[in-house]
């Protein structure tokens, strides 16, 4: 079973408040980018090949008093699981990585992952000695467990598996976010420096 | 204290004049003692990452919350970080700053680093990464101005130490 792709993350922009929220290669920034049309709050990182988690941990370490949800592909997860041991070690309970598992490689043509029937990325993160995991197959299963899974702030890291269908064609044709890199910096940039009082391009020598 | 201690703690020095809190670290033999001296300073948050990638996402997270970071890793290991130098650093403009290793420079007995020696300082030209090579103890201070210049100009930069440096032998 899986969630339609559009159907979670409207879920989610639905329930976003106040949390820095950064995204990963091609799907999930084009779908948080059309469900949300924000362009502060959020970093669109595009096709960094498995690093939105991580470098949203940079985010969360220097902001403890921020909430990071971040995206993660699972064709990205794949090419770079050992990023959980290195979260694990951090334990940073203002972070969510949010794995979109799709078993596809969503950004480019939606080709199949390797191994994608039995892949079990909650066996994975367990492994590596994860204990804030949560799955969701279904929408009701994500209604249900949300405020569990993504609203707590005190209990360490956590790691949501969202089990989403690959994209539709119609969802192929939205847009990517009309931006580029620099804007998307100073955008989220200038952001954290308004709300969080941090100096991120300012006072810097 | 031995010269590898105090070349370490010098560098270490040098991170922490800079404002830099946070560490990220995968070994190269060459800089186990710096790696050891910022997992030891309090100063320091040091983060073992499971590859050189990941240090490059975490300092690039770091500098958008407004920390200092530094990543640490063996010439081999910046080899690798072609595509996410260029993706994340070059793409958004966001400026972390690399210590490596000189591998397979004269002086350098491991054959496996024969192709460090012949194409690591090209590549890094070939993709314009700005970088110092620091082969004397006295131009440890470098690495406080190749850190400055990384925010100066919103981009990456790397402080290459070589062999004797490291040893405390130059």
């Amino acid at each position: 079973m899986a969630i339609p792709y559009r159907a979670a993350f409207q879920f989610l922009a639905d329930r976003w408040t106040n949390e820095l929220v950064v995204t990963s290669a091609g799907n999930s920034s084009q779908m948080w980018w059309d469900v949300t049309r924000d362009a502060d709050r959020v970093f669109y990182l595009d096709a960094s090949m498995s690093l939105s988690t991580l470098l949203a941990s940079g985010v969360a370490y220097g902001l403890p008093q921020a909430k990071v949800w971040a995206f993660m592909g699972d064709g990205a997860f794949i090419m770079n699981p050992g990023m959980l041991m290195v979260e694990r070690d951090l334990n940073l309970p203002n972070l969510t990585h949010i794995l979109v598992s799709n078993r596809v490689y969503g950004g480019t043509s939606d080709l199949d992952l390797p191994n994608k029937p039995v892949n079990d990325y909650v066996g994975m993160a367990k492994s590596i000695g994860l204990e804030g995991i949560w799955s969701f197959e279904t929408m009701g299963q994500l209604e249900g467990g949300f405020d569990a899974a993504f609203c707590g702030n005190a209990e360490g890291h956590r790691f949501v598996v969202l089990e989403v269908d690959p994209f539709t064609p119609e969802d192929h044709a939205i847009e990517e976010p009309p931006m580029d890199g620099p804007e998307i910096k100073f955008r989220f940039g200038r952001y954290i420096e308004k709300t969080y009082g941090a100096k991120v391009f300012t006072g810097q020598f | 204290m031995t010269g590898q201690e105090y070349i370490a703690k010098r560098v270490a020095d040098q991170a922490a004049a800079c404002g830099v809190e946070l560490v990220a670290s995968l070994p190269d033999n060459w800089m186990a003692a710096v790696i050891r001296e910022f997992g030891s300073d309090d100063r320091f948050r040091h983060v073992p990452v499971n590859r050189e990638e990941s240090a490059v996402g975490l300092c690039s997270g770091a500098f958008l919350s407004g920390t200092g970071s530094l990543a640490v890793m063996g010439a081999s290991g910046l080899m690798t970080l072609i595509y996410a130098i260029t993706k994340i650093n070059y793409t958004y403009e966001i400026p972390m700053t690399i210590l490596a290793t000189l591998r397979g420079a004269p002086g350098d007995k491991a054959k496996f680093h024969v192709s460090n020696g012949l194409y690591f300082l090209p590549s890094l030209d070939a993709i314009n990464l700005t970088y110092t090579v620091i082969d004397r103890a006295e131009k440890i201070p470098e690495v406080g101005r190749i850190y400055d210049h990384a925010r100066t100009v919103s981009r990456p930069t790397v402080a290459i130490l070589t062999r004797d440096v490291l040893r405390g032998e130059a």
